[in-house]
């Protein structure tokens, strides 16, 4: 049971993590050579499916987080490098605490694009509208899009972030 | 803040090495459940550049992180008392008398897997998919090549979904030694 846990933990970080690096080195590079409508098409159908990979993967390291902390006992503890304890006065705690509030931001950060960043970058045109709004339109969907990147490279460096603060619980905390 | 270097050390490999797992399992899941369906919505002539442009650079990503799990995972093994540098270079916990050396080795087994199906597209599957033909070449001989690009195609996904479920194995393996191991 604990190694079912701790493998589904390291597979929703792998899934979140290793997505974000594949949307932003691998995607973002292949968009490069493609005409701008179908680089709108790509984005929309991937970017719309990464976030319910996201969202699904964050959601899987939270529970299965919580289960593995909530499982281990007081004697697996004291046996770990250090004798950590869950406490903002050891390390470890101080570390853990460090890793759930970065978990938070990336919740955030994921379902901000998910429900709000994402579908502001859908196109709203009607055939009666005039130049300026035409205009407006198209600088608000460059400023949905610049926040996008801007939240998207905020996703990636938090993920790396957490995976370092997570490896350093195994020595006893970082902080 | 650790003040002890090995500390320091332990907790680089095991971020390097969680961030190589990370690369190569959630790079392949998108690729193959993320940025697939991506490519399957727009018309087959530009489906084909994205195909390549992003199997290129995910094919860098995969030996990238091939190269980091297995450097990152010796480095730790010797940091936590399994191997050595010196002659005969494992301790007794890696003998397959045991159950972590036997879960070690299977996992080293199964990396190994994953290199040959690498290499495997990497040198025989991609250059097919690659070939280009010349301006006057007949109507057999073009059936012909789009024959043989897509069995390098079907093979390709074939072989890159056994990679997944062995990559996936791996990480099931890697998460017992914690317990001493699996097998």
């Amino acid at each position: 049971m604990d190694t079912l846990l701790a493998t589904a933990h390291a597979l929703a970080w792998a899934v979140h993590l290793g997505g974000a690096l594949t949307m932003h080195w691998v995607l973002r590079y292949a968009q490069r050579e493609m005409p701008g409508s179908q680089v709108g098409i790509v984005c929309k159908r991937s970017g719309g499916r990464y976030r319910w990979f996201a969202l699904v993967a964050l959601g899987v390291v939270g529970v299965t987080g919580v289960l593995m902390l909530a499982t281990t006992s007081d004697t697996e503890f004291a046996a770990r490098p250090g004798s950590p304890s869950l406490s903002l006065a050891d390390s470890y705690g101080r570390t853990m605490l460090a890793l759930s509030v970065t978990w938070v931001m990336l919740v955030v950060a994921v379902a901000a694009m998910a429900f709000w960043l994402h579908p502001a970058q859908s196109k709203r045109s009607r055939p009666n509208m005039t130049h300026e709004q035409i205009q407006a339109e198209r600088q608000r969907i460059g400023q949905a899009i610049q926040r996008m990147d801007r939240v998207l490279r905020f996703e990636l460096i938090a993920g790396l972030g957490a995976v370092a603060i997570g490896a350093s619980l195994h020595q006893g905390g970082l902080f | 803040m650790p003040q002890d270097l090995d500390v320091w050390l332990h907790v680089m490999y095991g971020f390097l090495h969680d961030v190589g797992i990370a690369v190569y399992i959630g790079g392949a899941i998108s690729m193959e459940f993320v940025l697939g369906p991506a490519q399957a919505s727009i018309p087959p002539a530009q489906a084909q550049v994205m195909g390549q442009k992003t199997a290129d650079r995910f094919l860098w990503f995969v030996w990238g992180s091939l190269t980091l799990i297995i450097v990152t995972g010796i480095l730790r093994l010797e940091k936590i008392g399994h191997m050595d540098w010196a002659y005969p270079f494992f301790n007794d916990t890696m003998k397959l008398s045991s159950d972590y050396g036997r879960t070690v080795w299977t996992m080293f087994l199964l990396w190994s897997v994953l290199v040959v199906n690498g290499l495997i597209i990497t040198f025989v599957l991609r250059p097919r998919l690659q070939g280009r033909l010349g301006s006057g070449v007949g109507a057999t001989h073009v059936a012909a090549a789009q024959g043989t690009k897509m069995r390098a195609a079907t093979w390709v996904q074939r072989i890159t979904r056994a990679d997944l479920v062995i990559a996936v194995t791996i990480a099931l393996l890697g998460a017992s030694l914690k317990w001493g191991g699996a097998l």
